[in-house]
């Protein structure tokens, strides 16, 4: 080596700890959930398109003030049965009213039904699902239950409390809620189950963590993906079931626009005019299809695994 | 070392454990028959066998995952096997603590850093106040050679090594009197295995730790522990002093187990002969079996008969290694 070039060099100080640093960015969970949400254009398009609808279902009724029993150009023959055109977007139905109006005041109805009773479904069914996971004596039990109310056909039980409750977008609530979070719960049950006794869990177990705060803070940040799909799954699904207790006459009464009432009243049309019916399924198809997709993204993107 | 096992103070007992398994049927599988023996402050006590030895299943019975189907553990001369009052139960989460094996497994990859190693704290509310709390975090951290600033990472970002010093943290914190160790650095890179093994014996000394220590690889048992117990399919058949253990191993599995270390030396190990287990060198004639003790300190299950070839075994074996 060349003498006169060592003193170029000097000792460079080590530091143990340097090699303890972490370089990559901070992680952030919900902010990776979001950055992987919005990577995909078609997502995000489908998104905007699902709010736009949403927001407008929510507030094009309140100006159309429509509701089914309102009936003011009854008497007017010219005003029936209208086929789509620029005055009547959706035409018209058999009363006269407007299409458009009807088919947006029934998304309404149907779309909070579905969101309010998703909310419920999951409350009662998440804590039920996880407490039922977790503890076996409960398994026992819970499981007897299980088969006796997921063996009560769902008609019957729709058609009985539509009897005692009467119709209404409360006894309507009521009626999808009542067994539905029970399907939920043990859902959550079996997932619970899987990830119970990991190493993980063990380790909590060994630090004197409570059964509640193992769930709270050990499995349900696991299950956020599983749950989202759920979600997802069941929102269009409570619509559809909705729009089939509408159609079976279980459902808001007639006093209510929905997209099952509409269904119901139009398909006694669908020879002579055919928009009648398939406007607001087409609707329904709509709403049903981007919830789907969306909550199906959301739901990959709560998956860390998608995050990297 | 010395022999006098009597004068020290016993930490956790193990008497006379069964641990089974309900299999569906009507046979139960028993992981660990009879188990017993005592683990003394300050020391190292290691549990070497096979995979499927049960030495897993007896470590987690100490921490109260599995039940004993029979017999009892005693921690400070309390049992603490079967069922417990509550108090009891927060005393012994307390003061026994566990090191997993798996570092990726052990962890909840959901929490951040900050959260796994406060989680015994936010159970015992071991803290004045919230700066109390970190602060306590930041030490534990610091103390096995880790950054404060690691607390908002999740675990998914550390390498095995940080990991797992992560893992003793969240036991440490707790200042625990005994700790039970299974595999701890099985699932490691060997260039890493040191710096826990010198992180623990560090906490060792400057805490006055006993640790249960469960492996099954002997060369790094020879290097941590004090007394050694090797357990093959359920039951312990041989306890020592590590030194004594490995010059005279008496119990025909022991010395099977002995001779399947590899030697870092090629000379050695060209000559090195792999004596294969078999049961039936053991005495058939159903006579009962015991822990006997050969020499103060070392036992050998055994039966009446075999223990007095032990005897002589051992005596022959002192003649001739000095």
């Amino acid at each position: 080596m060349d003498q006169e070039n060592t003193n170029l060099f000097e000792f460079a100080e080590f530091d143990e700890l340097e090699s303890e640093h972490i370089a990559a960015p901070r992680y952030s969970y919900w902010k990776s959930v979001w950055r992987t949400f919005f990577k995909n254009k078609f997502t995000v398009a489908v998104a905007v398109f699902l709010l736009f609808i949403i927001a407008f279902a929510l507030i094009q009724p309140m100006l159309s003030g429509y509701s089914p029993i309102i009936t003011p150009n009854i008497n007017d023959a010219s005003l029936k049965f209208v086929k789509p055109c620029a005055g009547h977007i959706f035409g018209t139905d058999h009363v006269g009213n407007e299409v458009f109006d009807a088919v947006w005041a029934g998304a309404r109805n149907s779309i909070i039904i579905s969101f309010v009773c998703t909310g419920i479904i999951m409350l009662i069914g998440i804590p039920v699902g996880a407490l039922w996971g977790f503890s076996k004596s409960m398994d026992r039990w819970m499981i007897e239950v299980y088969n006796v109310i997921s063996n009560v056909p769902f008609l019957l039980l729709a058609m009985i409390l539509s009897y005692v409750l009467g119709a209404g977008m409360r006894s309507l609530i009521i009626t999808m809620t009542c067994t539905e979070w029970i399907f939920v719960a043990y859902f959550i049950r079996t997932q619970v189950m899987i990830i119970r006794d990991r190493e993980y869990n063990m380790a909590s177990k060994c630090l004197g963590t409570s059964t509640w705060t193992m769930i709270i803070k050990n499995i349900l940040p696991y299950l956020i993906s599983v749950i989202m799909t759920y979600i997802s799954r069941e929102i269009p699904s409570l619509i559809s079931y909705e729009v089939f207790l509408s159609y079976m006459g279980l459902g808001l009464g007639t006093t209510n626009a929905s997209l099952g009432q509409s269904i119901a009243m139009y398909t006694s049309y669908m020879n002579g005019y055919p928009h009648l019916f398939w406007i607001p399924v087409s609707v329904l198809a709509v709403i049903s299809i981007s919830l789907y997709i969306v909550g199906q993204k959301l739901a990959d993107a709560a998956d860390p695994r998608t995050h990297m | 070392m010395s022999n006098n096992n009597n004068d020290r103070e016993v930490v956790l007992s193990i008497k006379h454990v069964d641990i089974s398994f309900d299999t569906g049927g009507k046979k139960k599988f028993v992981a660990v028959k009879d188990a017993n023996f005592d683990i003394y402050r300050g020391e190292t006590f290691a549990l070497v066998g096979e995979s499927g030895s049960g030495k897993t299943t007896l470590g987690r019975a100490i921490m109260r995952i599995n039940p004993c189907s029979a017999g009892e553990i005693l921690f400070e001369g309390k049992r603490i096997s079967g069922k417990i009052s509550k108090e009891e139960d927060r005393n012994v989460v307390r003061n026994i603590q566990m090191i997993f094996q798996d570092p990726a497994a052990s962890l909840n990859e959901r929490a951040t850093i900050e959260y796994c190693v406060s989680e015994g704290l936010y159970n015992f509310h071991l803290y004045k106040d919230e700066n109390d709390r970190v602060a306590k975090v930041d030490q534990a951290l610091q103390s096995v050679g880790l950054l404060p600033e690691h607390k908002s990472r999740y675990p998914h970002e550390f390498s095995g090594g940080q990991r797992q010093r992560v893992g003793i943290a969240r036991a440490m914190i707790m200042e625990p009197k005994f700790i039970v160790a299974d595999e701890p650095i099985s699932a490691l890179d060997v260039s890493i295995r040191a710096q826990v093994l010198n992180l623990m014996n560090k906490f060792k000394e400057e805490k006055n730790l006993t640790y249960l220590f469960i492996a099954h690889d002997l060369s790094v048992v020879r290097f941590i522990s004090d007394r050694i117990a090797v357990i093959h399919l359920g039951e312990i058949v041989e306890i020592a002093e590590s030194e004594t253990l490995f010059k005279y191993p008496l119990h025909p599995y022991t010395a099977s187990l002995l001779s399947a270390v590899p030697m870092p030396d090629p000379l050695i190990e060209k000559t090195r002969k792999h004596l294969v287990y078999d049961p039936s060198v053991l005495d058939q004639s159903g006579a009962p079996r015991e822990m006997r003790e050969v020499r103060p300190g070392h036992f050998v299950h055994c039966t009446e008969k075999e223990f007095e070839d032990y005897c002589v075994k051992m005596d022959k074996m002192e003649k001739e290694k000095g």
